[in-house]
């Protein structure tokens, strides 16, 4: 774990003043500005007042423009929610929850967009009343695995009139791990398999098969009474079973082998040797070189399994892959 | 999101939109009435049927319009390099037909945005082509729809950007997005942006450099015709257009109607059926004329001058000055707006008309001086009946007269001096006639069919009989047209008007020039205009001047005598309140306005406050158990945010559970309890009692404390 966590780029947070903003002119804009100007030349030629009057007009929209503009961009907050789990080659949606907090102006044609980060994604929000929270979400399709980085949202707006963009950037930085590709896994089965199904490990534990007889402690389980030995002893006697141990595979991954598209197959095929051990009932852990992920199952292991092939590259260092010893082993390079 | 009441489709508001923003912008240039019947006609056309045919029209012919759009272009480019047609007039006719083109067209964001830009284009045009109120209208409508338009065309293709075309769809067809209360709010905007309009209008430096100005071609109608006709028929119906707006100093009470003669012109030379003007009437050359003696004495031992701001409106003065009545002493000229345009040149004919040239459409502004002083009647008498041979005119008589007239002369004038017999045969016309509005038709003696048949007649009649009866006891005497009259307009100025027409009489005194006479009784002198739609009239011309005054003719002078005013205003203003004491009269007044003020406005607040809150719908009231579980929910929050974990607003107390069990794990069960009841109590109906949430929230403060 140790070579794929130093290989996990580190977000570099700079704070963004509340007042910068980014101005740009739409198509429309472009033409409107040089209308604007042109019929200013016309007006101070001429002397028309008339022209005056529409120049008075066009300048009046802009103002409007920016003051209605700014008036939408000012005191919303954003928050970006993220996927619990998302995979090379399967869309994802990523939430962005906007919260505007002025109390009585509403904030109108919102575009909330991805910035400075991996992701570009971005989602409109046509209006978001007077101390309202809304939440729209984008779509994205991720193209590669590994650490996503997410940096600013910008908050963006075109409205009035469509006339000039003004976005204002916010901080919000995040991340997501995205997995390997979700293949079919291979037909490939697991060298060195002992047996199928559980075996014992020599210990007490809730297995089925019995461990050791001894006298029954008072509030013990009834059930765990051996009633053929009481009857001979004249006490009650009770069992103690032993601890069942489930099967153990170890996939093996050195990724120092391959290297491009050989080595991201390899790791896609890794993943779904991962998940269909785990799927079907087995202890799985994670050998690759420098760093193992020990035996283990669930939800969380599933993840934690995921989330390390998802940051392994070809670069780490250190000692080759072993497989657990007494697991089944799964070599996929 | 979106409102309740149901409106109309995004899509078709966009569309009425964007062709009402075109209609005012065309309409702006049509008020000047000079793009013809032929567009005048084409583009309503195209505003109404644009939305049936072009659905079928979409993306066929092309070429076929591409040719006509092409044909015309080069038919108005070869207008202009013959010199038949203005610049700006065959662009804006092409533009006006690039318009129909798009409105047949419309499909694509591109075509949209198209027609925005050439409704821009034409306001600009009319701008260039008409300066009448008219126009002020048609921008105050295009400012109001071209906001509509620009603001639902951004929202539709925004929507159509963002979304899908199934969504996009969905929202363009939905009646609940585009409601009247938006309509309303985008109108609201648009008069905001015409009140900075205003302001940037005001304080924008008007420095002219003079260089490519349109000049105007259109042909002014004629107000003040050379010559008179008594044998029409018909009523002379009311015409309550203004055709002179005055400014009097010293002016006289606003009450009344002003009792003014505004002189026009002098028709001397009779025709059998009424009056002409001298053939031959540019000749005087001595401007200004030498004061006769006697007037002269007149206005050195009492002089009543006059000044007479005089704004003559286009269409009616036909290149005449309009003076008021008296010796005029100067005709002062205001300087044109145009910068390249030319300035008015006076010309006085040989009987004393004054007329002015070139004739150009637009009102003609001058100020003319007058002295009103007259010699007395005293002095008017024993002056001889000898006349310059100039006035020869002024003394001929019709070649047959009646009998009866020849008689009627001598009765009221022989043995008199001239000025007496003209004073008497003014008496008896307007004593022994009656005035009606009523013309006599064709007669072939008009005179002695109104002096002695139907003894009624118009003012023309009046001044004519005089004239004539005059003429044959030898008296020079002469008909004059012009006005008579005005009433005073909420504008502050004196506004005479089409129907306040009339006609006098000038009898001519050795040593005192030519002396008014009016034998029209005084009931019947100029309009009787009292009615509905002459008031409304009087208004639009109130406001046409304030256009004129506060827009058109706006220029540096103006801004700086503005910039003047207001800087005076706000020194008084500061002056008041500085010298103001508490307890003193001016500080209790502004101390009432101020009260005054801010209650209205509080009111005003209100009002709105509570109108909107009547809209709101009605908002279900939270159970007891509910309002615990926010407060639970919330204290939980502080908690936990005490303690390290950081938690949104936005976020969901499932979230909280899975966030608090990150950062704090001990503290996770204590957490998902409390979620729990809160969710339960919240959102699933159950009870949540106060000291089961006093005991959650304990619970899960210990459990904090447990893990730094």
């Amino acid at each position: 774990m140790n070579g794929a966590a130093a290989a996990r780029p580190r977000l570099a947070i700079v704070d963004v003043p509340a007042w910068k903003r980014r101005l740009t002119f739409t198509p429309m804009g472009r033409w409107y500005v040089g209308l604007t100007v042109a019929i200013g030349l016309a007006a101070i030629n001429t002397g028309n007042n008339l022209l005056f009057l529409v120049l008075g007009l066009l300048l009046s929209s802009i103002i409007v423009s920016g003051v209605l503009s700014e008036t939408s961009l000012r005191a919303v907050r954003v928050e970006r929610r993220l996927p619990a789990a998302a995979s090379v080659g399967a869309p994802a949606l990523v939430g962005i929850v906007a919260r505007n907090g002025k109390p009585r102006a509403p904030s109108v044609g919102l575009e909330l967009r991805e910035r400075h980060g991996d992701v570009a994604g971005k989602a409109l929000l046509l209006l978001l009343g007077a101390g309202q929270t809304e939440e729209v979400s984008y779509r994205f399709t991720p193209e590669r695995r590994g650490l996503h980085r997410f940096e600013q949202i910008e908050v963006v707006t075109r409205a009035p009139f469509g006339l000039f963009e003004k976005s204002r950037p916010l901080q919000v930085p995040g991340e997501l791990v995205v997995f390997p590709r979700r293949i079919v896994p291979p037909a490939e089965q697991p060298r060195r398999l002992a047996r199928d199904g559980e075996r014992s490990t020599g210990r007490a534990g809730h297995g089925l098969e019995m461990h050791a007889l001894r006298d029954h402690r008072p509030g013990e389980d009834v059930r765990s009474i051996h009633w053929r030995s009481s009857a001979r002893a004249g006490r009650l006697i009770g069992i103690d079973r032993e601890q069942e141990r489930r099967r153990q595979v170890c996939i093996v991954l050195d990724q120092r082998r391959a290297s491009g598209a050989a080595l991201e197959s390899a790791v896609e095929r890794a993943a779904a040797f991962f998940e269909r051990e785990l799927d079907g009932g087995a202890d799985v852990s994670l050998a690759v070189r420098g760093d193992r992920l020990p035996p283990g199952s669930g939800e969380r292991h599933r993840i934690a399994g995921l989330t390390m092939l998802a940051l392994l590259d070809g670069s780490a260092d250190g000692a080759p892959p072993v497989a657990d010893a007494g697991a089944s082993a799964l070599e996929v390079l | 999101m979106l409102g309740a009441v149901r409106g109309t489709t995004l899509l078709a508001a966009q569309h009425y939109a964007g062709s009402l923003a075109l209609a005012a912008a065309f309409s702006a240039c049509a008020v000047s009435g000079e793009l013809g019947p032929a567009l005048l006609i084409l583009f309503p056309v195209a505003v109404l049927a644009g939305p049936l045919v072009q659905r079928y029209l979409a993306g066929r012919h092309q070429w076929g319009w591409t040719a006509l759009l092409a044909l015309a272009l080069a038919a108005e480019a070869a207008g202009v390099a013959s010199g038949t047609v203005d610049i700006v007039l065959a662009a804006t006719r092409f533009a006006v037909l690039l318009g129909v083109h798009r409105l047949c067209h419309r499909g694509s964001r591109r075509d949209e945005w198209l027609l925005l830009l050439l409704s821009l284009l034409l306001i600009c045009a009319g701008a260039a082509l008409s300066a009448e109120l008219l126009f002020g209208v048609c921008f105050l409508a295009y400012a109001v729809t071209a906001t509509w338009a620009l603001a639902l065309t951004y929202l539709r293709f925004e929507i159509e950007g963002a979304r899908s075309p199934e969504q996009a769809a969905t929202l363009l067809r939905s009646r609940r997005l585009v409601t009247p209360a938006v309509l309303a709010a985008l109108g609201a905007l648009a008069l905001v942006g015409l009140v900075v309009c205003a302001a940037i209008f005001a304080v924008f430096p008007r420095v002219t450099l003079g260089g490519l100005r349109r000049a105007s071609s259109t042909i002014p109608v004629a107000g003040l015709g050379d010559q008179i006709d008594l044998s029409r028929h018909g009523v002379i119906a009311d015409d309550p257009r203004v055709v002179l707006r005055v400014r009097l100093d010293p002016s006289p009470s606003p009450a009344a109607e002003l009792p003014m003669h505004w002189r026009a012109r002098a028709l001397e030379v009779w025709t059998g059926r009424g009056w002409r003007a001298r053939s031959d009437p540019f000749g005087g050359r001595n401007w200004p004329a030498l004061m006769p003696p006697l007037r002269l004495m007149a206005a050195r031992r009492r002089s009543a001058q006059l000044v007479a701001d005089i704004e003559a409106v286009s269409g009616f003065s036909d290149g005449i000055v309009l003076t008021p009545e008296g010796w005029t002493r100067s005709v002062t000229f205001e300087r044109p707006i145009a910068a390249r345009a030319t300035p008015p040149r006076l010309v006085r004919a040989t009987n004393g008309d004054l007329y002015y040239a070139p004739v150009e459409v637009g009102d003609l502004h001058y100020l003319v001086r007058t002295e009103r002083a007259l010699p007395e009647m005293d002095e008017l008498r024993g002056r001889g009946h000898e006349y310059p041979a100039g006035l020869a005119d002024s003394l001929e008589v019709p070649a047959e007269v009646d009998a009866r007239v020849r008689y009627l002369s001598q009765r009221l004038t022989a043995g008199k001096d001239p000025i007496d017999a003209a004073q008497t045969v003014e008496r008896w016309l307007s004593r022994s006639l009656a005035y009606t509005r009523e013309l006599s038709g064709e007669q072939k003696d008009p005179i002695a069919h109104f002096l002695f048949e139907s003894r009624r007649g118009h003012c023309e009649l009046f001044s004519s009989a005089m004239v004539i009866l005059l003429r044959l006891a030898g008296i020079p005497a002469r008909n004059v047209t012009g006005y008579y009259g005005g009433v005073y307009s909420s504008a502050g100025y004196w506004a005479v008007r089409a129907g306040d027409a009339h006609s006098w009489v000038e009898v001519y005194v050795p040593g005192a020039g030519f002396v008014t006479f009016d034998p029209t009784p005084p009931s019947g002198r100029g309009g009787a205009q009292r009615s509905a739609w002459a008031g409304l009239v009087l208004a639009w011309d109130g406001l046409a001047q304030r256009w004129r005054a506060f827009v058109v003719d706006y220029d540096l002078g103006s801004q700086q005598r503005a910039m003047q005013q207001l800087g005076q205003a706000l020194r008084d203003a500061s002056r008041r309140l500085t010298a103001a004491r508490p307890g003193a009269p001016e500080f209790r007044a502004a101390l009432t306005q101020a009260a005054v003020g801010a209650a209205l406005i509080s009111a005003l607040v209100l009002l709105l406050r509570w109108a909107r809150h009547r809209r709101r719908p009605p908002s279900r009231r939270l159970e007891r158990d509910e309002r615990r579980a926010q407060a639970v929910w919330r204290a939980a929050r502080e908690r936990l945010h005490r303690a390290g974990v950081q938690l949104t607003p936005a976020m969901s107390p499932r979230e909280a559970i899975r966030r608090t069990a990150d950062r704090r794990p001990a503290a996770a069960s204590a957490m998902e309890r409390l979620a729990q009841a809160v969710l339960a109590a919240r959102w699933g109906g159950k009870r949540l009692p106060g000291s089961h949430g006093r005991a959650l929230l304990r619970e899960l403060q210990r459990a904090l404390r447990a893990q730094p």
